[in-house]
């Protein structure tokens, strides 16, 4: 596997009390990873320390071997692309001027969007399947369209890894399932290792090639979801008794046993 | 090429809706209607008006509508709330006592041709937006309620500092200080133009310079930086620039309310939001707007002239209410 993201011995905290301590991981390439912790376990933090939002204080973020904070900001934006639990659209841009800002890192500080610009855009839609709302504003859409519009914002930036915090906890499960399936198929198609952060257990195992557990700042289990999934596990990131029950193929979690 | 060409459209009609209204203004006002015949006659008074008084007070309302424009439409990307303006932030209020406190210190001399009047209404104005930031900002946004009553709060402060000096002053001066408190471009001669231009000119090519992440910043302090801004330096890029260059305005021409606040709406109902567009835009139709407020306030009750202030504030009085009513239905923030 070759790696893409490497955390050393990372560590952060916003001031009083630790956020993150000590996290090693290796990510890959072409892989779907979800990343699972109860509510402030320091999922989005972590997120955005891969991202280079954050800088961590203690150890180091490797990207394809060299480290994150060696790379230039512009330089970053063209490998990683983020979207946020809670995308901000302060100003009622249209869905394709919103896509478009996403080929901010490729466009000089006093260049308009070239030809290729675009196109890419075009294509992003199209992939995304939103090429119907190029020209709405993006204020006036639905919350899984604005998703889709994150998505494609973020494909544009051509990016190696696409980050992605809570992509589907807002959406009832046809939406989720779409973007889900949607992030399965850049991560075929476009080689584009994906790293979401959940709570939510069922979109986890449905959807991740391997899950990150987090829990107190720190990581808990990593494996395939088959493996990580279980009692003992659940039970222990949640806090509560979570029954896991395999039968014929299918999975049973529920709370208590 | 559909932003690049809405740019290069909208630039040239703005132009063009400039040089129309300059060359209105400059011809319009007290002296008899001929002033063309007048000036190519040779006659020695229309050329002192022309030149001492026309020309540079068009110029002034130029750099002033402009620099309020740009400013407005910065300060809106930059709160990330469209009714944040010079006026409404309070920067208008500050820059006015900064001003004031510096004219009454005797300090309008300068040094190299830095006005410290100017300097304090930069220093005054600056304070007033970090803290009006401070006070509004709730869990990293900006509340559209708690930023207008600061703003509110700072001109009420603003005011009674200006009272109090104005109350140990001098029947002149109190006149003069009431006279610049309404907003005028009652200038003679280039000197303020060039004083002011020191500041707004580099004021203004530093908004101009990040237009672009003034539209990512739209998308969020995480997005806009994931997507390569430098969102603190941007930040204060525009506290620096906005400051400055509104603080000379002021300084010299008194607050002039509402230019600020909206033109950029205008313009955005028109043309969309993109920053890239509507910044220049703003820049160009508020030195369109304030030349034609100007030329309505020599002209209206002529020879009487009114400061251009209060034909501003109550032109914007009324657009600000207007939206105020419209936003009951369709949500503006």
């Amino acid at each position: 596997m070759q790696t893409i993201i490497e955390c050393r011995g990372v560590s952060f905290s916003y001031g009083a009390g630790e956020i993150l301590r000590d996290i090693n991981l290796s990510l890959g390439k072409g892989k779907m990873l979800g990343i699972l912790g109860a509510n402030g376990a320091g999922k989005s933090t972590l997120l955005k320390i891969l991202t280079g939002i954050l800088k961590a204080q203690k150890g180091s973020v490797l990207f394809n071997d060299r480290p994150l904070k060696s790379y230039d900001r512009r330089e970053v934006a063209k490998r990683i692309a983020y979207i946020p639990q809670d995308p901000v659209f302060a100003f009622p841009f249209t869905v394709s001027e919103v896509i478009l800002m996403g080929r901010a890192p490729y466009i000089g500080r006093f260049e308009f969007e070239r030809e290729i610009d675009l196109e890419a855009a075009g294509r992003a839609m199209d992939t995304v399947g939103i090429t119907h709302l190029r020209d709405r504003l993006i204020t006036e859409t639905s919350s899984g369209e604005r998703q889709l519009a994150s998505i494609a914002r973020a494909l544009v930036q051509e990016p190696q890894v696409m980050i992605l915090d809570e992509p589907a906890t807002f959406l009832d499960i046809k939406h989720r399932n779409e973007i889900m399936n949607l992030l399965r198929k850049l991560r075929d198609e476009h080689g584009i290792l994906i790293i979401a952060a959940t709570h939510d257990i069922f979109t986890a195992l449905f959807y991740f090639d391997e899950i990150i557990m987090i829990k107190d700042g720190g990581v808990f289990a990593d494996g395939s979801a088959e493996k990580v999934i279980n009692r003992e596990n659940l039970s222990s990131l949640y806090g509560i008794d979570v029954t896991v029950r395999r039968e014929g193929g299918k999975v049973f979690i529920y709370p208590g046993d | 090429m559909i932003a690049k060409r809405k740019f290069i459209i909208s630039l040239s009609i703005l132009i063009l809706l400039w040089a129309v209204t300059a060359v209105v203004s400059v011809l319009s006002g007290t002296y008899e209607k001929s002033l063309i015949e007048a000036l190519l006659s040779g006659d020695e008074l229309a050329g002192t008006i022309f030149y001492k008084i026309r020309i540079p007070r068009v110029l002034m309302a130029t750099v002033a509508g402009g620099t309020l424009g740009i400013c407005g439409a910065a300060l809106q990307a930059l709160f990330r709330n469209p009714l944040a303006s010079p006026f409404t932030l309070g920067i208008s209020g500050g820059a006015s006592l900064g001003a004031l406190i510096g004219i009454r210190l005797g300090l309008a001399a300068g040094i190299l041709g830095f006005s410290m009047v100017s300097v304090l209404a930069f220093v005054f104005s600056l304070m007033t937006m970090l803290f009006v930031y401070s006070v509004s900002k709730v869990g990293g946004v900006v509340a559209t309620g708690r930023l207008l009553l600061a703003g509110v709060v700072m001109n009420f402060l603003y005011s009674a500092f200006v009272l109090f000096i104005q109350f140990f002053s001098n029947f002149t001066e109190s006149l003069q200080t009431m006279r610049w408190i309404m907003g005028s471009l009652d200038i003679v001669g280039f000197d303020e133009v060039w004083k002011t231009l020191i500041f707004v000119v580099p004021g203004c090519l530093i908004l101009l310079s990040i237009t672009k992440d003034m539209n990512l910043f739209g998308l969020g302090d995480d997005v806009a930086s994931s997507l390569g801004v430098n969102v603190k330096r941007m930040q204060n890029l525009i506290y620096f620039a906005t400051s400055l260059s509104a603080g000379a305005v002021i300084s010299v021409t008194g607050p002039i309310g509402f230019v600020g606040l909206v033109i950029p709406h205008i313009l955005r109902m028109i043309l969309g939001v993109d920053n890239r567009i509507i910044l220049p835009c703003s820049f160009l139709l508020g030195a369109s707007f304030l030349m034609a407020a100007d030329t309505v306030s020599r002209t209206l009750i002529s020879p009487v002239e009114i400061p251009v202030g209060i034909i501003t504030a109550s032109l914007g009085g009324v657009f600000f209410l207007w939206l105020l009513i419209r936003s009951k239905k369709e949500v503006i923030v």
